[in-house]
């Protein structure tokens, strides 16, 4: 007897593999619209951890969400925006030599300052031992003379260090499907002033802050800034265009600079070829050296009062009343 | 209600001691695990000496007693905690790794110092109550089964509110010292009980 093609459509063998394909997707196993493979996969105590390899580019996800990609072609080319901002702080202090990086993730700031800041040395803290496996394994990052990987909580390390830092970087975060989370010790009044112990006399804070000027991740970014400026004479922002992203730069030099000025310091380290980021000029763009219209309502974050889950998730947060 | 605020109690030191100790020993994992392991201890420590208490003593008097000075305890933790906890921290010489072992017991160590002695007060309420409250042997399987049940629920709150409310809304050295007047409000009424034994 000859089948409709209904009936063929509700046929055991049919639905079975049907069935297997929708499964298999939904598991990652298969990628019909982009070739996706997982390189490598492992649970750490703080993650699970994935490498993808997808279009071309290397993936490094967290939780199933992304945290780094670069280009496997060109391993300079495919990072997030927010990445070239870590280039800004150049503006304010020419001679950056050494500069310490809180959260390791890809490397992507890593291999871009090795590229192009060959003068600098870096060292990183990064918490997660697994982490920092990966980055050498699947997204050739070394540990050597230029690039020292302390395994270490951020502000622990810093505490116990006596080392002085021209450029301090922030990128410890981690994100899962409900969003993203900052560990609640690295934002506060007290951790900045740790910070600031540690920078060199014309020293330079950027801080990637996951985040929005308006709308419902305008609250964190509010505080933070606040924050920020209760510990340094100077904090600017660099708004990234395409992601929610914003770096905060905070300066020890008290002159506050206007997009004017700017634009003169850039111009200058163009001269002595001390920025080669392409590109360098398009972010320049993003410069802000107005608060973030959320600063005005925002609380300071203290040791004491951090409330950054609650702070991701809303708009604003009131100052609780002092004791 | 007496073991209801116990239980309370103890988890909401549970869980914002964790938040408190992770500016000092960082974000690592070793954190949460000396938290609960030495609340644990504490717990197994205080149901065993809460009860060989209440077979000794009978009354709730020597056990509000404790219960005081343990809620005063928790409101001078803002007051102490930190100096004590820098002394842990900062006795590995500067610029050296922490060999690995300390990496991992220095938050128990601090865990402990701060953490330990009122949880292992709150603990002794639990075998005591059972003691007081048991008259005959037929009802000791539900007043104990009750006493658990009660705690136990206590600790959920206390879970749940310290996550996810009080830690939006209040200030860290702030949740000590209410969770403290609360280990002062149920010595007090471990007293009222107590009165209430003697008169009956």
């Amino acid at each position: 007897m000859k089948k409709t093609i209904g009936q063929w459509f509700l046929s055991g063998p049919f639905l079975f593999a049907a069935v297997l394909l929708c499964w298999a997707m939904w598991a990652g196993q298969v990628d019909l619209f982009g070739a996706k493979k997982t390189v490598y996969e492992t649970y750490s105590p703080y993650h699970h951890i994935r490498v993808i390899d997808q279009n071309g580019f290397r993936i490094l996800s967290f939780n199933g969400s992304l945290e780094s990609q670069v280009s496997i072609n060109n391993p300079l080319t495919g990072h997030f925006e927010y990445i070239e901002y870590f280039h800004m702080p150049w503006l304010w202090n020419a001679e950056i030599r050494n500069v310490l990086v809180m959260g390791l993730g890809g490397g992507s700031v890593q291999r871009l300052f090795q590229h192009y800041h060959k003068e600098v040395a870096i060292e990183t803290v990064e918490l997660d031992p697994k982490v920092i496996e990966v980055a050498k394994t699947y997204f050739d990052i070394s540990n050597n003379e230029s690039h020292k990987i302390t395994k270490s909580d951020g502000r622990l390390f810093l505490r116990r260090t006596g080392k002085k830092y021209d450029l301090v970087l922030m990128d410890a975060y981690s994100s899962n499907r409900y969003g993203s989370f900052i560990p609640y010790h690295l934002v506060t009044q007290e951790f900045f002033k740790i910070v600031k112990e540690h920078l060199s006399e014309n020293g330079v804070v950027a801080y990637n802050v996951i985040g929005t000027l308006k709308g419902s991740r305008a609250g964190i970014l509010g505080a933070v800034y606040k924050t920020m400026k209760s510990v340094f004479p100077q904090v600017y922002l660099f708004p990234a265009t395409k992601l929610q992203n914003v770096v905060m730069v905070a300066t020890m030099n008290p002159d506050n600079y206007d997009s004017e000025r700017v634009r003169q310091a850039a111009s200058r380290l163009m001269r002595q070829k001390k920025s080669n980021l392409p590109g360098f000029q398009t972010r320049l763009q993003s410069f802000m050296n107005t608060p973030p219209p959320a600063a005005e309502r925002s609380l300071i974050l203290i040791d004491d009062f951090s409330p950054v889950d609650g702070l991701l998730r809303s708009a604003s947060f009131k100052q609780p009343r002092k004791r | 209600m007496v073991v209801f605020l116990g239980g309370f109690s103890i988890m909401v030191l549970e869980i914002i001691g964790a938040r408190y100790l992770i500016k000092d020993f960082g974000s690592a994992f070793y954190v949460w695990i000396s938290q609960i392991g030495v609340i644990l201890i504490a717990l197994s420590l205080g149901y065993y000496f809460g009860g060989a208490l209440a077979d000794r003593f009978r009354s709730l008097q020597i056990l509000a007693g404790l219960i005081s000075v343990a809620g005063i305890f928790i409101m001078a933790i803002p007051h102490f905690a930190n100096r004590l906890i820098e002394k842990v921290v900062l006795r590995h010489p500067i610029d050296q790794e922490i060999p690995m072992i300390w990496q991992k017991l220095d938050p128990v160590i601090g865990s402990g110092l701060v953490f330990f002695f009122p949880c292992l007060v709150l603990a002794m309420i639990g075998p005591c109550m059972i003691r007081v409250l048991s008259k005959q042997l037929e009802h000791v399987g539900r007043i104990s089964g009750q006493t658990y049940a009660f705690s136990t629920f206590g600790s959920i709150v206390g879970v749940f509110l310290s996550g996810f409310v009080f830690l939006d809304h209040l200030r860290i050295s702030n949740i000590f010292r209410l969770t403290g007047l609360i280990t002062l409000l149920s010595a007090g009424l471990c007293l009222a009980i107590a009165r209430r034994k003697v008169s009956s």
